[in-house]
């Protein structure tokens, strides 16, 4: 697959900000050695060459769909890009020191465009809801600035564990710098792995629960101090809980619907005919 | 120069923001237009030959001017010394222009800036730093004042 390598290049060397810069050791993909490399972080591309100002540059690395893990197998300092998918590499680096390791890791962990749309995405929601809260919003379309792709997040977090792994955003302590499934412990606003990890409306097929075996809990409030619910509590719907309680009605109506529906059948079945309803549903 | 190849081809195969046959011609006189599958996934623009798994190629959308052209067509300018110009051929007015609007908002630049944008404006309106929750509120890449070069390393 041809990559257009000036195109990238030229990424590099133009006047867009980089993101970091740094010396770390590399190992090579079949030997044991590590080689020491001059790193460039920008964007979701991790560029790598032997010294400074070279011109020649050894290779790059795309940053979508890796975990990036702190590792201690190999010695002090090691971390490594762990690409998920069959037959994906994994990539392992290491630094001179302890704050470097952690500077590294914590800047290329948020690094992929992934990251960056989910972060936008929600920024954007609270921003309109910052301003509908000032009462500065007549309309609820975003102002001048993009809106992000909605589709991808939806689809990328049914099935394949690489995407899962990619867009939760975990917030950093000190210890785990994975992304992972696990949705944040506290945290005082809409948990962000709810949106994430809805999938899109379905109705009945999947979810055979009917909503009164959930336990009691109203969907709409989101807890302000304590800790997240986890994500098989909440309905699975994928809209904004602050939106129009009409949207969560029709959900839950149309099981009921379905429900009776089949309920009917079934008793045509059996008894030859249906009884007029004794109420008039409407 | 190396790049992660097999990594590349995974993440042309996942679900795309936008994905569609369009025709495509190349930057070099003499190119014409081939049908292609054009898959646009993260800040890259995948190109297959029609009913292939594996892309021809890829193009990374930073950079890049994008150009309404006559015709349902759109044109993407990469804006280095040689200024290569990529042509698309769509069949509707309404798909061109929503591929130009997606192509724009697909770089990573475009994002960062509005993630800075909201950032500012909610933190002006709430008082509050949106990305502290996150525990990224210190990294570089988010930093109002990011359009400024980088500081040198320190020595080793």
């Amino acid at each position: 697959m041809k990559i257009h390598e000036k195109i990238i290049t030229h990424y590099l060397s133009c006047t867009s900000p980089v993101d970091k810069e740094g010396y770390l050791y590399k190992k090579r993909e079949r030997n044991t050695t590590y080689l020491r490399r001059w790193f460039v972080l920008k964007g979701n591309l991790l560029f790598y060459q032997e010294r400074p100002g070279d011109r020649n540059l050894l290779g790059v690395i795309v940053l979508e769909g890796c975990m990036v893990q702190a590792c201690e197998t190999d010695g002090q300092f090691c971390f490594s890009l762990v690409f998920t998918g069959p037959g994906l590499r994994t990539y392992r680096l290491a630094a001179d020191d302890h704050f470097s390791q952690e500077s590294w890791i914590g800047a290329l962990f948020c690094a992929s465009h992934i990251y960056l749309s989910v972060i936008v995405r929600d920024l954007e929601r609270r921003y309109e809801e910052a301003r509908r809260d000032k009462g500065l919003c007549d309309s609820i379309q975003s102002s001048a600035v993009a809106s992000t792709p909605n589709n991808i997040m939806a689809s990328w977090n049914t099935g394949q564990p690489f995407f899962v792994h990619g867009t939760s955003i975990v917030p950093r302590d000190g210890r785990s710098y994975s992304t992972s499934s696990i949705p944040p412990p506290s945290v005082p606003n809409r948990p962000i792995s709810y949106s994430l990890h809805a999938p899109p409306i379905q109705f009945k097929t999947s979810n055979k629960r009917s909503p009164k075996l959930w336990p009691k809990r109203n969907a709409h409030v989101t807890p302000l101090n304590g800790p997240v619910p986890s994500f098989g509590e909440w309905p699975v719907v994928n809209f904004d809980p602050s939106e129009e309680f009409s949207k969560l009605h029709e959900y839950y109506g149309n099981e009921i619907k379905q429900l009776r529906a089949d309920w009917l059948k079934k008793k045509r079945e059996e008894v030859g005919y249906v009884a007029e309803d004794l109420i008039d549903l409407g | 120069m190396r790049f992660n190849e097999k990594e590349l081809v995974f993440l042309s195969r996942q679900p795309s923001e936008r994905a569609a046959e369009l025709g495509m011609r190349g930057p070099k006189k003499g190119d014409v237009v081939k049908r292609r599958q054009v898959k646009l996934i993260v800040n890259f623009l995948f190109y297959f030959r029609i009913d292939e798994d594996e892309p021809i190629g890829a193009l990374l959308l930073e950079q890049c001017r994008v150009e309404k052209e006559d015709n349902h067509a759109f044109s993407i300018v990469f804006l280095d010394e040689a200024e290569r110009k990529y042509l698309f051929e769509c069949d509707s007015q309404e798909q061109c222009v929503e591929w130009i609007d997606a192509i724009v908002k697909a770089s990573y630049e475009f994002m960062r800036k509005n993630l800075i944008h909201y950032r500012t404006e909610i933190h002006r309106l709430t008082g509050k730093d949106p990305l502290e929750q996150y525990g990224i509120s210190d990294e570089t890449r988010f930093q109002v004042n990011s359009g400024l070069p980088p500081l040198p390393p320190p020595p080793t």
